[in-house]
């Protein structure tokens, strides 16, 4: 029970694998200044060579900035390499009613005093008593009118990581792949092993003490983390820890998803997701510099691959019979546990929900960030470890359920069951349900937020929220409209920000063709 | 034609000494050129004799991000406190200024052997109030060819001093990529207060970090030695104290309003 935990075993080489490996290698692995010093903890990364990775998520959160800067990665190579664009939040289309005019903004940076007092609250109460008036979003963030233009989120004079407008970014899944499996063999130290996993060897106890490899034997290792995407081969295989379907609350359960080429290699570059809802599920379009990938992902009980491959051709102006479709199944949910003995699963062999909110890559992270800080340094506090693992992600994966499900709750459209079914309190989650009466009177705010595991803080809440047009009675109860002065302040504040931004940021694809050029600095 | 001239150039026309012949240049004019400026790019050969003025810092070249090194004239766009009463108040011109009217250009020329080739040819910028409007008279301003079409020493010192710049443009990408490889530079963050109370924040500057410079190995510290770095690397340092003069400058000029 004593013995260290000297070699972590990765099975799968996906952004899952890759990114997990480097996480643990770079806080683990470091050369020390005795180079004769053996490494602490040993890992192994083994990749089918016969098993394509799934690359899903090609949009990332905020959070990625901080996972390439542990893994020591230069923004300029990672851009450059991984066909990567700046990512400014999510525009929503036709979720409310599905007029041409219908659409939102879910930005990533915070409202315009949000910190300071309950500036929603008087954007309420502005919209209560006049009939004209500007979007929640544009009323308090600035980031909404440049991703309208086209705007990058920094200039090229901007350090790498740094930014101007917080962003993340959108980039190729299989680039990003290759690009981390190079940093993490040639930068990290992780040891590559190109092989199947047929199975899995057991202890006495129970763990795992080796996995069978077609041509490479029995690999030992004391930590084994399965990222072998949906076959799930040692979490669902091996363990048969049971799968936790949410299809009942999201009904979306196949995606289709095509390539589209720019007119030319000047064409701009989207600076946000945008989702179009259709009318059983919707499409994401997201820009790289070199293509877009859209996708359309639907639920077959509410229509036929036949008519959500026509909807995607409409979409991007093209005939069925021209597109290369890829088909991916989706199946929402998770599993009932991620950590059991010594083995952990960490991306879609986890569970997997539609990419409404971009949440596959920033579950990959923070359970690669969980895993490295918290590794177990011998097996007998690894059960421990497990168990807070355990409940840290059960509480994430139920939150994401929530908030994806916020933004079908308050959509307005009929054309189709899959939207009345959707607000149907049938498939509410209880927890949602109480948020929403609670927020009939008050805004969200940090205080319905309050765990250390929290994945999308109560802004976000609001920009859907109001984004979306719900109806609040808040500021008749609300105390805290006295204080028009700061209100005014913070709209104000806001409009001047919106100004500066826009006359001093270059377009998205600008910018990209400079870091091509001339890269980013350090400072 | 190098990056920092892109934006001056209006219009430049190469030098012939036919054409040009009666082309007269006053160069006390020249510092016109930077009566609203409030940095200016300038080169590793004449930080000595910058730094008895003026803060030599590093910015960022706005088109391309890259680290300049330039010497501070004021505190913001068009503020030039060295320029007073429509002249420059300094003991040293900055060579950029100095210069004027002459850029470098390239012009293609063909050639029956080797097809066609950029050659660098010294131009002359027509739109500079260095121009001599009435050529003739022969009074005014310097003449760049004698009567027999040959160079004058004027136009000989001024040629000099293009040559210093662009042999200075080198050597400032040499100086540069050393201070990033050896991790060197840091941003320069100072807030300022004025006598009039207003603050104005440096933003977008950068210096040299004093502490990794001092943690630098012996066979580093020799290898900028033998480059001719840590002077200027020095030289930067004690520069920065100009500020404060900077400073007074502008709180002069704020008392006189």
């Amino acid at each position: 029970m004593n013995n260290p935990i000297k070699t972590v075993v990765i099975i799968g080489g996906g952004t899952a694998g890759w990114l997990t490996a480097g996480q643990i290698a770079a806080r683990h692995n470091q050369k020390t200044k005795n180079s004769s010093k053996q490494p602490i903890v040993n890992v192994i990364l083994i990749e089918s060579p016969s098993i394509p990775s799934v690359g899903v998520g090609e949009g990332t959160w905020p959070t990625m900035r901080s996972t390439l800067i542990d893994l020591g990665i230069s923004e300029t190579d990672f851009i450059r390499e991984c066909d990567a664009s700046f990512k400014q939040g999510a525009k929503f289309a036709k979720w409310v009613d599905g007029s041409d005019d219908d659409f939102y903004y879910h930005p990533l940076v915070l409202p315009q005093g949000f910190a300071k007092g309950d500036i929603a609250a008087y954007w309420l109460a502005d919209q209560a008593r006049s009939s004209q008036s500007e979007s929640f979003s544009n009323s308090v963030c600035f980031q909404e009118a440049l991703c309208e233009q086209g705007l990058a989120p920094k200039t090229i004079r901007t350090a790498e990581f740094s930014d101007i407008a917080n962003y993340a970014y959108h980039l190729d899944a299989g680039k990003f792949s290759a690009f981390l499996k190079k940093h993490c063999l040639e930068k990290l130290g992780v040891t590559y092993i190109s092989d199947d996993v047929m199975g899995a060897n057991s202890a006495d106890n129970g763990d795992i003490s080796s996995v069978i490899t077609k041509n490479n034997g029995d690999i030992k290792g004391d930590l084994f983390v399965d990222c072998s995407g949906f076959s799930s081969l040692l979490l669902a295989k091996h363990y048969q820890i049971p799968f936790v379907d949410c299809n009942d609350v999201l009904f979306i359960d196949s995606a289709l998803a095509v390539q589209v080429p720019y007119p030319d290699d000047e064409s701009p570059i989207a600076s946000h997701t945008i989702s179009t809802a259709q009318e059983a599920g919707w499409i994401w379009d997201i820009g790289l510099p070199s293509r877009r990938g859209v996708g359309h992902v639907y639920s077959s009980r509410h229509t036929t691959e036949h008519e959500a491959k026509q909807a995607l051709a409409d979409y991007v102006g093209k005939t069925v019979e021209s597109l290369t479709f890829k088909k991916i199944p989706i199946r929402s949910g998770h599993r009932e546990k991620f950590w059991h003995k010594n083995c952990v699963a960490v991306g879609l062999s986890a569970g997997f929900l539609e990419p409404l909110e971009a949440s596959a890559l920033v579950l990959v992270e923070l359970s690669a960030r969980m895993i490295s800080e918290q590794l177990p340094v011998n097996r007998e506090v690894m059960d421990i470890v497990a168990k807070r693992f355990n409940e840290t992600f059960l509480y994430r994966w139920d939150k994401i359920i929530d908030f994806l499900k916020l933004h079908y709750i308050l959509s307005k459209r009929s054309d189709n069951a899959f939207w009345t079914e959707n607000r149907d309190p049938e498939t509410i989650p209880q927890s949602l349900q109480d948020l929403m009466k609670l927020w009939r009177y008050r805004s969200p705010a940090d205080l319905d937020f309050t765990s250390n595991n929290e994945v999308f803080p109560a802004a976000s809440y609001q920009y859907v929220l109001y984004g979306m047009g719900f109806k609040s009675e808040y500021e008749k109860f609300s105390p805290s409209v006295n204080n028009w002065t700061f209100a005014e302040q913070q709209f104000a504040q806001n409009k001047k920000m919106t100004g500066q931004a826009i006359a001093n940021l270059p377009s998205n694809r600008e910018l990209i063709n400079k870091i091509k050029e001339y890269g980013f600095s350090s400072i | 034609m190098n990056r920092l001239e892109r934006k001056t150039m209006t219009n430049l026309v190469a030098i012939d000494n036919k054409i040009h012949k009666n082309v007269r240049i006053d160069s006390n004019k020249a510092e016109l050129h930077g009566a609203e400026l409030h940095m200016i790019p300038v080169v590793l050969s004449e930080f000595v004799n910058l730094a008895v003025q003026y803060p030599i810092v590093l910015t960022k070249n706005g088109d391309t991000g890259q680290f300049i090194c330039i010497a501070m004239l004021g505190f913001k766009p068009y503020e030039n406190l060295f320029w007073q009463n429509g002249q420059w108040q300094g003991l040293y011109l900055p060579l950029q200024i100095q210069r004027q009217p002459f850029f470098v250009g390239n012009v293609d020329v063909e050639n029956s052997e080797q097809g066609v080739k950029s050659n660098q040819v010294v131009c002359v910028d027509f739109d500079s109030p260095t121009i001599v409007e009435n050529c003739h008279d022969k009074t005014e301003g310097e003449p760049l060819f004698t009567e027999n079409g040959v160079e004058t020493e004027f136009f000989q010192q001024a040629k000099a001093r293009i040559a210093q710049l662009l042999q200075g443009e080198v050597a400032n990408q040499h100086f540069i990529d050393k201070l990033k490889e050896l991790d060197l530079l840091q941003p320069l963050s100072v807030e300022i207060s004025f006598v009039n109370q207003e603050k104005t924040r440096l933003n977008g500057l950068y210096t040299i970090d004093k502490e990794k410079l001092a943690a630098l190995t012996e066979q580093k510290v020799f290898a900028l030695h033998q480059a001719g770095f840590l002077e200027a690397i020095y030289t930067m340092i004690a520069s920065l104290g100009q500020i404060y003069a900077l400073i007074d400058k502008k709180n002069k000029r704020l008392e006189e309003k």
